[in-house]
C-alpha cells in the first residue's frame, strides 16, 4: 500500500534542484518573460506523473511514481549552453538521494535518469537551445 | 445489499489473507459463511497485489477406450485447485507480504485467503479458500517498483462462496 505523491512538491523540488545545480543561471517553470534580455536561462516542464493503479477496493494499492521533467537550456552562446547542460548531466544523471531543498520541500529519489534529447537554434529569439528529459524514480 | 447481479470488472477484486504467523484457517462451513469470511476482509489483511490471477480448478480427465465403440469416453477425475502466482509491489515492511514470505519458507502453514469482488455499489461476492504459499521471489526490475511474486497453492476441497446478501 502506498500514498499518492504531491505534484506541488515535485514542482518545488525541481525548481530548487535545478537552481542549485546551475546557479547563478536563472531557472523558470514553463516560460521566461525576460528571454530577450537574459543570455542564458533554463525552463522546465513536468509530465508523465503516474503511480500505476493496482487491483481492488483500496485506493492506496499503487506502485511508485516515475515522473519526467523536461529541461530546456537556452543560451546566446552555444558553448555556454553545452556547459550548462553538462553541469546538469554531471549532477543529475544517476543521482540517488534527497531531491529538492534539504531545508525546505524535498523527497528521496532512488534514481534520476537524464536523457539528452537534442540541441538546436531558434531563429525567432536568437537563442541556442538544448532539450533534456529527466526521469525520477520516487519510492513511496 | 444483494449478490452483485452484473458482470464484474476484474480490477475490482481484492485479495485478503488471514494475518498472524500461525493462523487458524476457516473450516468448510465457515469458508462459505459471509460473516466469517467478511471478518478477514479488512484493510489490514489486504495484500497489495497487482492483479488477481485466474482461480478455481484445473482440468483432469481420464480417457477410456471402449472396445467396439466409435467414440472413446472422457470422464472428469480428481481435479487439483488452480495454483495462483501473484505479483505484488514489494514493500519490505508490509506485514501481510512478510507473512507470505514466512509461509513460503515454512511451507506447511495453512492460511485462509479471500478474493472479494464488488460492483462498486456495496455488493460483494467472496471466494474463500485455504492455501499454502511457495515460490516467494523478489524482482528488482529497474523500470518500475520492485515486485515480489509468490504462488498460493490452495488445499483440495477447502473453499467456499459467500456474499453479503
Amino acid at each position: 500500500m502506498t500514498t499518492q505523491m504531491n505534484v506541488n512538491d515535485y514542482a518545488k523540488a525541481i525548481q530548487w534542484q535545478l537552481s542549485d545545480i546551475i546557479s547563478p543561471v536563472p531557472v523558470y517553470a514553463n516560460f521566461n518573460r525576460n528571454f530577450a534580455t537574459q543570455t542564458e536561462f533554463v525552463t522546465w516542464q513536468l509530465r508523465n506523473v503516474h503511480q500505476e493503479v493496482y487491483t481492488g477496493i483500496y485506493q492506496s494499492n499503487k506502485g511508485i511514481d516515475r515522473p519526467i521533467f523536461q529541461m530546456s537550456v537556452f543560451s546566446s552562446s552555444m558553448e555556454k549552453g553545452f556547459q550548462i547542460a553538462n553541469d546538469i548531466l554531471q549532477a543529475l544523471h544517476g543521482y540517488s538521494g534527497i531531491f529538492g531543498n534539504p531545508s525546505g520541500v524535498n523527497f528521496p529519489i532512488s534514481k534520476a535518469d537524464v536523457v539528452w534529447l537534442y540541441n538546436g537554434y531558434d531563429n525567432e529569439i536568437n537563442l541556442f537551445n538544448i532539450f533534456m528529459d529527466c526521469t525520477l524514480d520516487i519510492p513511496t | 445489499m444483494a449478490l452483485p447481479n452484473r458482470v464484474l470488472p476484474g480490477f475490482s477484486a481484492t485479495l485478503f489473507a488471514q494475518s498472524g504467523a500461525e493462523p487458524t484457517p476457516l473450516d468448510n462451513t465457515e469458508l462459505a459463511t459471509w460473516a466469517d469470511v467478511n471478518a478477514i476482509c479488512i484493510e489490514g489483511n489486504a495484500l497489495p497485489v497487482e492483479a488477481i490471477p485466474a482461480y478455481g480448478q484445473d482440468d483432469a480427465v481420464a480417457n477410456f477406450n471402449v472396445a467396439g465403440a466409435r467414440q472413446s469416453d472422457k470422464i472428469p477425475t480428481q481435479a487439483a485447485p488452480t495454483s495462483m502466482t501473484i505479483t505484488a509491489a514489494w514493500n519490505p515492511a508490509d506485514t501481510q507480504l512478510i507473512a507470505m514470505r514466512n509461509d513460503a519458507y515454512n511451507g506447511t502453514i495453512d492460511r485462509t485467503f479471500v478474493i472479494l469482488s464488488t460492483d462498486g455499489q456495496g455488493n460483494f461476492i467472496a471466494y474463500a479458500f485455504n492455501g499454502r504459499v511457495g515460490e516467494f521471489k523478489v524482482d528488482p526490475n529497474p523500470t518500475a517498483e520492485t515486485k515480489c511474486t509468490f504462488t498460493v497453492h490452495p488445499r483440495g476441497n477447502q473453499y467456499g462462496w459467500s456474499n453479503n446478501t
